[in-house]
Protein backbone atom coordinates (compact mmCIF):
# COMPACT_ATOMS: atom_id res chain seq x y z
CA UNK A 1 0.00 0.00 0.00
CA UNK A 2 1.30 3.38 -0.97
CA UNK A 3 2.22 5.82 1.83
CA UNK A 4 1.22 8.91 -0.10
CA UNK A 5 -2.18 9.10 -1.75
CA UNK A 6 -1.77 9.55 -5.50
CA UNK A 7 -3.85 11.79 -7.69
CA UNK A 8 -5.44 8.92 -9.63
CA UNK A 9 -7.04 7.56 -6.48
CA UNK A 10 -4.79 4.51 -6.04
CA UNK A 11 -3.86 3.58 -2.46
CA UNK A 12 -5.71 4.77 0.64
CA UNK A 13 -7.60 7.98 0.14
CA UNK A 14 -6.77 10.76 2.64
CA UNK A 15 -10.16 10.52 4.27
CA UNK A 16 -10.35 6.76 4.61
CA UNK A 17 -10.87 5.45 8.16
CA UNK A 18 -7.59 3.54 8.29
CA UNK A 19 -5.60 6.55 7.22
CA UNK A 20 -7.43 8.81 9.62
CA UNK A 21 -6.74 6.56 12.54
CA UNK A 22 -3.06 6.47 11.69
CA UNK A 23 -3.01 10.22 11.23
CA UNK A 24 -4.75 10.76 14.58
CA UNK A 25 -2.30 8.53 16.43
CA UNK A 26 0.60 10.27 14.72
CA UNK A 27 -0.79 13.69 15.45
CA UNK A 28 -1.30 12.88 19.10
CA UNK A 29 2.27 11.57 19.44
CA UNK A 30 3.74 14.52 17.60
CA UNK A 31 1.70 16.99 19.65
CA UNK A 32 2.78 15.37 22.89
CA UNK A 33 6.45 15.40 22.04
CA UNK A 34 6.50 18.91 20.57
CA UNK A 35 3.96 20.88 22.59
CA UNK A 36 3.96 19.36 26.06
CA UNK A 37 7.60 20.32 26.76
CA UNK A 38 6.29 23.92 26.70
CA UNK A 39 3.73 23.24 29.43
CA UNK A 40 5.70 24.72 32.35
CA UNK A 41 6.46 27.86 30.36
CA UNK A 42 2.84 28.24 29.26
CA UNK A 43 1.68 27.79 32.84
CA UNK A 44 4.15 30.41 34.10
CA UNK A 45 2.89 32.84 31.48
CA UNK A 46 -0.74 32.05 32.29
CA UNK A 47 -0.07 32.67 35.98
CA UNK A 48 1.34 36.09 35.21
CA UNK A 49 -1.50 36.92 32.80
CA UNK A 50 -4.36 35.86 35.07
CA UNK A 51 -2.66 36.35 38.46
CA UNK A 52 -4.61 33.41 39.79
CA UNK A 53 -3.57 29.74 39.99
CA UNK A 54 -6.99 28.27 39.16
CA UNK A 55 -7.56 30.66 36.25
CA UNK A 56 -4.05 29.91 35.01
CA UNK A 57 -4.77 26.16 34.94
CA UNK A 58 -8.04 26.71 33.07
CA UNK A 59 -6.32 29.02 30.61
CA UNK A 60 -3.53 26.54 29.90
CA UNK A 61 -5.95 23.65 29.52
CA UNK A 62 -8.09 25.57 27.04
CA UNK A 63 -5.00 26.78 25.19
CA UNK A 64 -3.66 23.25 24.80
CA UNK A 65 -7.07 22.01 23.60
CA UNK A 66 -7.24 24.76 20.99
CA UNK A 67 -3.67 24.09 19.92
CA UNK A 68 -4.48 20.40 19.48
CA UNK A 69 -7.55 21.08 17.39
CA UNK A 70 -5.63 23.43 15.09
CA UNK A 71 -2.34 21.54 15.15
CA UNK A 72 -2.84 20.69 11.47
CA UNK A 73 -2.56 24.42 10.75
CA UNK A 74 0.82 24.64 12.37
CA UNK A 75 3.52 24.38 9.72
CA UNK A 76 6.42 22.24 10.83
CA UNK A 77 9.71 24.07 10.97
CA UNK A 78 8.10 27.41 11.78
CA UNK A 79 8.12 28.98 15.23
CA UNK A 80 6.09 26.60 17.40
CA UNK A 81 6.63 28.62 20.57
CA UNK A 82 5.33 31.84 18.99
CA UNK A 83 2.37 29.89 17.58
CA UNK A 84 1.52 28.58 21.07
CA UNK A 85 1.82 32.01 22.69
CA UNK A 86 -0.44 33.45 20.01
CA UNK A 87 -3.09 30.88 20.98
CA UNK A 88 -2.49 31.58 24.67
CA UNK A 89 -3.02 35.29 23.98
CA UNK A 90 -6.28 34.93 22.04
CA UNK A 91 -7.59 32.38 24.56
CA UNK A 92 -6.75 34.69 27.44
CA UNK A 93 -8.59 37.56 25.79
CA UNK A 94 -11.67 35.50 25.03
CA UNK A 95 -11.79 33.91 28.49
CA UNK A 96 -10.89 36.81 30.74
CA UNK A 97 -10.33 40.20 29.26
CA UNK A 98 -13.68 40.31 27.54
CA UNK A 99 -15.44 39.73 30.84
CA UNK A 100 -13.56 42.51 32.56
CA UNK A 101 -14.44 45.21 30.04
CA UNK A 102 -11.67 47.45 31.18
CA UNK A 103 -11.17 50.95 29.86
CA UNK A 104 -8.16 51.60 27.61
CA UNK A 105 -5.10 50.84 29.65
CA UNK A 106 -2.34 53.32 30.10
CA UNK A 107 0.48 54.31 32.39
CA UNK A 108 1.05 57.80 33.66
CA UNK A 109 3.25 59.99 31.48
CA UNK A 110 5.62 60.67 34.36
CA UNK A 111 6.77 57.08 34.12
CA UNK A 112 8.99 58.03 31.17
CA UNK A 113 11.19 60.08 33.47
CA UNK A 114 11.78 57.33 35.99
CA UNK A 115 15.08 55.51 36.04
CA UNK A 116 15.75 52.97 38.77
CA UNK A 117 19.44 53.15 38.04
CA UNK A 118 19.58 56.92 38.40
CA UNK A 119 17.53 56.76 41.58
CA UNK A 120 19.96 54.26 43.05
CA UNK A 121 23.02 56.26 42.03
CA UNK A 122 21.46 59.34 43.55
CA UNK A 123 20.41 57.87 46.85
CA UNK A 124 23.00 55.25 47.70
CA UNK A 125 26.28 56.40 46.24
CA UNK A 126 29.04 53.97 45.39
CA UNK A 127 27.87 51.02 43.22
CA UNK A 128 25.60 48.82 45.38
CA UNK A 129 23.13 48.81 42.44
CA UNK A 130 23.64 45.12 41.79
CA UNK A 131 23.25 44.24 45.43
CA UNK A 132 19.87 45.92 45.42
CA UNK A 133 18.85 43.98 42.31
CA UNK A 134 20.03 40.70 43.82
CA UNK A 135 18.06 41.30 46.98
CA UNK A 136 14.65 41.06 45.31
CA UNK A 137 12.70 37.84 45.78
CA UNK A 138 10.73 36.08 43.06
CA UNK A 139 7.53 37.00 44.91
CA UNK A 140 8.40 40.69 44.76
CA UNK A 141 9.06 40.44 41.04
CA UNK A 142 5.70 38.73 40.54
CA UNK A 143 3.93 41.27 42.72
CA UNK A 144 5.47 44.15 40.74
CA UNK A 145 4.50 42.51 37.45
CA UNK A 146 0.96 41.97 38.71
CA UNK A 147 0.58 45.71 39.22
CA UNK A 148 1.19 46.46 35.54
CA UNK A 149 -1.78 46.96 33.23
CA UNK A 150 -2.50 43.76 31.25
CA UNK A 151 -1.04 44.72 27.89
CA UNK A 152 2.14 46.13 29.42
CA UNK A 153 2.58 43.08 31.62
CA UNK A 154 2.19 40.73 28.68
CA UNK A 155 4.66 42.64 26.49
CA UNK A 156 7.30 42.74 29.23
CA UNK A 157 6.74 39.07 29.98
CA UNK A 158 7.08 38.00 26.35
CA UNK A 159 10.28 40.02 25.93
CA UNK A 160 12.08 39.56 29.22
CA UNK A 161 11.00 36.09 30.25
CA UNK A 162 10.45 34.38 26.90
CA UNK A 163 12.92 36.36 24.83
CA UNK A 164 10.59 36.97 21.90
CA UNK A 165 11.60 39.63 19.36
CA UNK A 166 9.56 42.83 18.92
CA UNK A 167 8.17 41.42 15.68
CA UNK A 168 7.13 38.15 17.31
CA UNK A 169 5.46 40.01 20.18
CA UNK A 170 3.64 42.19 17.65
CA UNK A 171 2.31 39.04 15.97
CA UNK A 172 1.42 37.33 19.22
CA UNK A 173 -0.45 40.37 20.56
CA UNK A 174 -1.74 41.44 17.13
CA UNK A 175 -0.47 44.98 17.52
CA UNK A 176 1.99 47.24 15.64
CA UNK A 177 5.70 46.90 16.46
CA UNK A 178 5.77 50.54 17.58
CA UNK A 179 3.12 49.81 20.18
CA UNK A 180 5.12 46.84 21.42
CA UNK A 181 8.21 49.03 21.81
CA UNK A 182 6.35 51.67 23.76
CA UNK A 183 4.64 49.10 26.00
CA UNK A 184 8.00 47.51 26.72
CA UNK A 185 9.67 50.80 27.46
CA UNK A 186 6.97 52.07 29.78
CA UNK A 187 6.16 48.67 31.25
CA UNK A 188 9.77 48.11 32.28
CA UNK A 189 9.99 51.59 33.76
CA UNK A 190 6.84 51.02 35.75
CA UNK A 191 8.14 47.66 36.93
CA UNK A 192 11.37 49.30 38.05
CA UNK A 193 9.40 51.93 39.88
CA UNK A 194 7.41 49.31 41.77
CA UNK A 195 10.56 47.40 42.74
CA UNK A 196 12.21 50.64 43.72
CA UNK A 197 9.38 51.36 46.13
CA UNK A 198 9.68 47.87 47.66
CA UNK A 199 13.39 48.45 48.18
CA UNK A 200 12.61 51.72 49.90
CA UNK A 201 10.02 50.17 52.17
CA UNK A 202 12.54 47.52 53.15
CA UNK A 203 14.99 50.26 53.96
CA UNK A 204 17.48 49.07 51.35
CA UNK A 205 17.67 52.52 49.86
CA UNK A 206 16.93 55.97 51.16
CA UNK A 207 13.75 57.81 50.37
CA UNK A 208 13.75 61.01 48.36
CA UNK A 209 15.68 63.76 50.07
CA UNK A 210 13.70 66.40 51.91
CA UNK A 211 13.92 70.03 50.94
CA UNK B 1 43.12 59.00 36.31
CA UNK B 2 41.59 62.36 35.50
CA UNK B 3 39.10 63.21 32.81
CA UNK B 4 39.34 66.57 31.04
CA UNK B 5 36.21 68.70 31.08
CA UNK B 6 36.06 68.53 27.29
CA UNK B 7 36.23 64.73 27.29
CA UNK B 8 33.52 64.52 29.89
CA UNK B 9 31.24 66.67 27.74
CA UNK B 10 31.85 64.52 24.70
CA UNK B 11 31.29 61.43 26.77
CA UNK B 12 27.97 62.67 28.06
CA UNK B 13 26.67 63.36 24.52
CA UNK B 14 27.74 59.90 23.46
CA UNK B 15 26.30 58.49 26.65
CA UNK B 16 22.93 60.04 25.96
CA UNK B 17 22.96 58.47 22.51
CA UNK B 18 24.05 55.12 23.98
CA UNK B 19 21.33 55.21 26.63
CA UNK B 20 18.65 55.80 24.03
CA UNK B 21 19.74 52.66 22.21
CA UNK B 22 20.61 50.47 25.15
CA UNK B 23 17.15 48.94 25.47
CA UNK B 24 16.93 47.86 21.84
CA UNK B 25 20.55 46.70 22.01
CA UNK B 26 19.85 44.42 24.98
CA UNK B 27 16.71 43.16 23.24
CA UNK B 28 18.85 42.18 20.24
CA UNK B 29 16.94 44.60 18.04
CA UNK B 30 19.73 46.92 16.87
CA UNK B 31 21.31 46.51 13.45
CA UNK B 32 24.89 45.18 13.33
CA UNK B 33 26.38 48.58 12.50
CA UNK B 34 24.61 50.44 15.31
CA UNK B 35 25.35 47.57 17.67
CA UNK B 36 29.08 47.69 17.03
CA UNK B 37 29.09 51.48 17.45
CA UNK B 38 27.37 51.07 20.78
CA UNK B 39 29.75 48.31 21.82
CA UNK B 40 32.69 50.56 20.94
CA UNK B 41 31.30 53.20 23.24
CA UNK B 42 30.63 50.70 26.02
CA UNK B 43 34.18 49.43 25.78
CA UNK B 44 35.56 52.83 26.71
CA UNK B 45 32.85 54.18 29.00
CA UNK B 46 32.63 52.83 32.51
CA UNK B 47 29.37 54.52 33.59
CA UNK B 48 27.57 53.17 30.50
CA UNK B 49 29.04 49.70 31.04
CA UNK B 50 27.76 49.84 34.59
CA UNK B 51 24.36 50.91 33.34
CA UNK B 52 24.32 48.10 30.83
CA UNK B 53 25.09 45.56 33.56
CA UNK B 54 22.27 46.96 35.65
CA UNK B 55 19.69 46.77 32.87
CA UNK B 56 20.85 43.25 32.02
CA UNK B 57 20.57 42.33 35.67
CA UNK B 58 17.06 43.73 35.74
CA UNK B 59 15.96 41.61 32.78
CA UNK B 60 17.53 38.55 34.39
CA UNK B 61 15.71 39.32 37.63
CA UNK B 62 12.34 39.35 35.86
CA UNK B 63 13.18 36.14 34.00
CA UNK B 64 14.29 34.27 37.11
CA UNK B 65 11.31 35.51 39.08
CA UNK B 66 8.88 33.88 36.68
CA UNK B 67 9.87 30.23 36.53
CA UNK B 68 6.89 28.20 37.72
CA UNK B 69 6.20 24.54 37.11
CA UNK B 70 2.86 23.28 35.90
CA UNK B 71 1.15 21.37 38.73
CA UNK B 72 1.19 17.57 38.17
CA UNK B 73 -2.62 17.53 38.35
CA UNK B 74 -2.81 19.97 35.42
CA UNK B 75 -0.43 17.84 33.39
CA UNK B 76 -2.57 14.77 34.11
CA UNK B 77 -5.76 16.61 33.18
CA UNK B 78 -4.24 17.74 29.92
CA UNK B 79 -3.10 14.24 29.00
CA UNK B 80 -6.60 12.91 29.71
CA UNK B 81 -8.03 15.72 27.63
CA UNK B 82 -5.74 14.80 24.74
CA UNK B 83 -6.98 11.20 24.96
CA UNK B 84 -10.53 12.45 24.63
CA UNK B 85 -9.74 14.82 21.78
CA UNK B 86 -7.79 12.16 19.92
CA UNK B 87 -10.63 9.67 20.30
CA UNK B 88 -13.37 12.03 19.14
Amino acid sequence: MSETPSADGAGAAPGSPVRRELADADRRARFESEVLPHLDRLYSAALRYTRDATDAEDLVQETVAKAYRSFHQYREGTNLKAWLYRILHTTYISMYRKAQRRPQESLQDEIDDFSFYDELSRTTGASPEHEVLNSFTADEVKEALAQLPDTFREAVYLADVEGFSYKEIAQIMDTPVGTVMSRLHRGRKSLQQALHSYARVRGLIDGPREG
Amino acid sequence: MTVEAGDRQQCSDECREALLRLGAFLDGELGTLTSSQLEEHLAECEPCTDRRAFEEGFRALVRQGCADEAPPALRARILAQLDELAAS
